[in-house]
């Protein structure tokens, strides 16, 4: 049995609770509601102590509902002027037939906790409570793990939203090598992480050129132009299908990353991760004597530069040149490190 | 942290359109599928019962047998025309669907067949709202690398579900390769690296594993122990602190900050100095390695020497060789 009406008014109701009273009545109005009609009627919204208080709560729970995805229309009626009314549009309300297997419900629910506190978690969670409606029990092929992926900033959803509407960006940007902000007008075209970083590829009009930038680089708010305002073509030679495997293939400074063999040597019993990668591996000749060769892809030479020169002398690189050198150049600023030592004379 | 509002919403709604298909569903079960407390689905049941439409008189509101609700088991008997479940707004469905593409990209799990289908049937669901999220593009790893690190996962996969000890070889951040028996806790990963946590017999210890280090991981066939310690940390990276490291880093490694939960003590024209802790010596040496040029002071000093004077040594076999 329901409890009575009485009950219901003497409580305190919870933005919640208002909401959800606000969803059925909107749902259920013959053909509008106006706000007046929602404060005189709606369960909630009495505890409104004045206007302004009822202006910015009403307000409020309008982007609530939006962000729902709950399709909130406005109607004007001719007779009552200015006055708009709201009703919720049940076509559009509901979510399309989607048949989930337990398992499928239990990879989802892994997958909305990636996020971890980060902007993104919410509307994740939110996502998968609304799919959990329509689904079975999850079954646990993927209890015991955690997975957790490097949040974007919260920069994202303006750059996501822009790259939907076409539109041009305006942002503050500290370069890699300049230590002050400049700012950039940028079209953008894709989101891309690489290597637990997120960065926006796009069209730069300063430099009328391709460019990456890193999120974390972006300094300040994003300001987003009128939909349509980006004219350039989308990003040739960067993979034009979603999540294509040349998706954002330019570094920040336009070098491709060819795919490259490299030969290293490596001292015996040493560099164990090194050789887990190793495509092939030989026994050195020559200078090289007693040690082993290694072959190994080239992806990103910095991010290879990066694991080798942690392996300090267990192991040298023979070529390419420029691997080389980016090892090389690691060391020498690491030996910098303690100048008063032997490092320094190195 | 308490619930937000639109997230309980989401629930009070979800709930209605689940109980409009199912009688008699115990409160446990609503509880488990929800991933709330009882308790709360109790409090929510109890919202439900005076929401409705205005005038709020019994036949307003949506309604639920008593007998049920007094059997800790609910059945809802007037939904009021709320049974249809809401569709995704367009932010919820980018940010499950990017999140599922992550998944998929981890080495050992694109293969998973479930991760595929669930993607392919949320990305249908979703709509219009699907859309934006294909702007996001998630690169793969090595794919040599990747191969090594899927085998590997396999394993620990399998022996993780059958509750089983694995033998593993394992070369650590410092270059020292060792065989040692470990009993799987949980698999972890950051969006990078996998790691399997585990009771590890021969240092007597919860340790963390980096799955791209293990160079050979075997089934024994042996049950794991009980261990007095949680099955699930709830989070990636080691909780314990050795050491607490001062690093001076240029603007282009600012990322270092954040990636591993840094603390920024100062900070000047985009350059930072950054408090790091450190549950491996070993580990914080290859980060400034890899790092180079971009760290331009470390402390402790004695590690600072420690790794500059290793680092001239690497440089006298590239002179000598030239």
């Amino acid at each position: 049995m329901p409890r009575t009406t009485l009950v219901v008014m003497s409580t305190s109701v919870t933005p919640a609770e208002r909401l959800l009273d606000l969803v059925i009545a909107l749902t259920h109005t013959e053909h509008r509601m106006t706000k007046a009609d929602v404060r005189a009627t709606v369960n909630g919204y009495s505890q409104a102590s004045n206007d302004d208080a009822f202006e910015r709560m009403f307000e409020r729970d309008k982007v609530t509902l939006r962000e729902l995805g709950i399709p909130l229309v406005t109607l004007t009626d001719d007779a009552h002027g200015d006055d708009i009314g709201y009703r919720i549009d049940l076509d559009g309300y509901a979510l399309p037939r989607v048949d989930l297997t337990p398992a499928e419900i239990g990879v989802l629910s892994v997958a909305a906790q990636v996020w971890d506190g980060a902007h993104l978690d919410l509307p994740a969670r939110r996502a998968l409570t609304k799919l959990r409606a329509v689904s079975p029990a999850a079954s646990g092929e993927l209890s015991g793990h955690v997975l957790r992926i490097p949040p974007p900033s919260a920069t994202f959803d303006p750059l996501l939203n822009a790259i939907a509407s076409r539109a041009v960006v305006t942002f503050g940007y500290r370069g890699a090598t300049s230590s002050a902000p400049a700012q950039r007008r940028v079209e953008p075209w894709r989101l891309v992480v690489r290597d637990g970083a997120w960065y926006v590829l796009g069209h730069d009009l300063v430099r009328d050129a391709e460019r990456m930038f890193r999120l974390t680089r972006i300094t300040g708010a994003v300001k987003v132009g009128p939909a349509g305002g980006a004219t350039h073509a989308r990003g040739s030679g960067t993979g034009d299908g979603p999540g294509g495997a040349h998706g954002g293939s330019r570094g920040s400074d336009g070098a491709d990353r060819a795919v490259d063999v490299a030969r290293i040597a490596v001292r015996p019993e040493r560099a164990g991760d090194v050789r887990l990668r190793a495509l092939s591996m030989t026994p050195g000749e020559g200078n090289w004597d007693g040690w082993d060769v290694l072959e190994l892809a080239v992806g990103d030479a910095e991010d290879l530069a990066g694991l080798l020169a942690g392996h300090t002398d267990a192991v040298v690189v023979l070529e390419p040149p420029h691997l080389r050198e980016a090892v090389v150049t690691r060391l020498r600023a690491a030996a910098g490190l303690a100048p008063t030592g032997e490092a320094d004379r190195g | 942290m308490a619930e937000s509002t639109s997230e309980r919403l989401a629930r009070l709604l979800a709930m209605v359109a689940y109980l409009a298909d199912r009688d008699d569903v115990p409160v446990a079960e609503l509880a488990a599928h929800f991933g709330v407390p009882q308790t709360q689905i109790m409090k929510d049941v109890d919202t439900l019962w005076v929401s409705g439409t205005p005038g709020y008189q019994p036949d307003d509101l949506l309604d639920f047998s008593a007998d049920s609700y007094d059997a800790q088991r609910i059945t809802l008997t007037n939904a009021r025309g709320m049974d249809r479940p809401l569709r995704l707004g367009p932010g919820e469905a980018v940010a499950l669907i990017v999140a599922l593409r992550a998944l998929a990209n981890l080495p050992g799990l694109g293969a998973d067949p479930a991760v595929a289908s669930a993607l392919a049937k949320l990305t249908a669901a979703a709509g219009d709202a699907a859309e934006a999220a294909e702007a996001v593009a998630l690169e793969t790893a090595d794919p040599a690398l990747d191969a090594h690190v899927s085998r590997v996962l396999g394993t620990a996969r399998a022996a993780l579900a059958a509750g089983e000890r694995v033998h593993l070889r394992y070369t650590s951040a410092s270059d020292a390769t060792s065989e040692r028996d470990v009993d799987p806790l949980e698999l972890l990963s950051d969006g990078e690296a996998w790691f399997l946590r585990g009771w590890c017999l021969l240092s007597d210890a919860v340790r963390h594993f980096r799955l791209d280090r293990v160079a050979a991981i075997t089934r024994t066939g042996v049950d794991v122990a009980p261990h007095e310690v949680a099955s699930t940390s709830g989070r990636v990276r080691p909780e314990q602190t050795l050491l607490r490291a001062r690093l001076e880093l240029t603007p282009r490694s600012r990322w270092v900050a954040e990636r591993f939960g840094g603390e920024i003590l100062a900070e000047r024209d985009g350059a930072i100095v950054v408090a790091l802790d450190v549950a491996d010596e070993a580990w914080l040496a290859r980060l400034v390695l890899d790092l180079g040029p971009d760290v331009v002071g470390l402390e402790p000093r004695g590690l600072a020497e420690s790794i500059a004077a290793r680092a001239a040594a690497a440089l006298t076999a590239y002179e000598e060789v030239g």
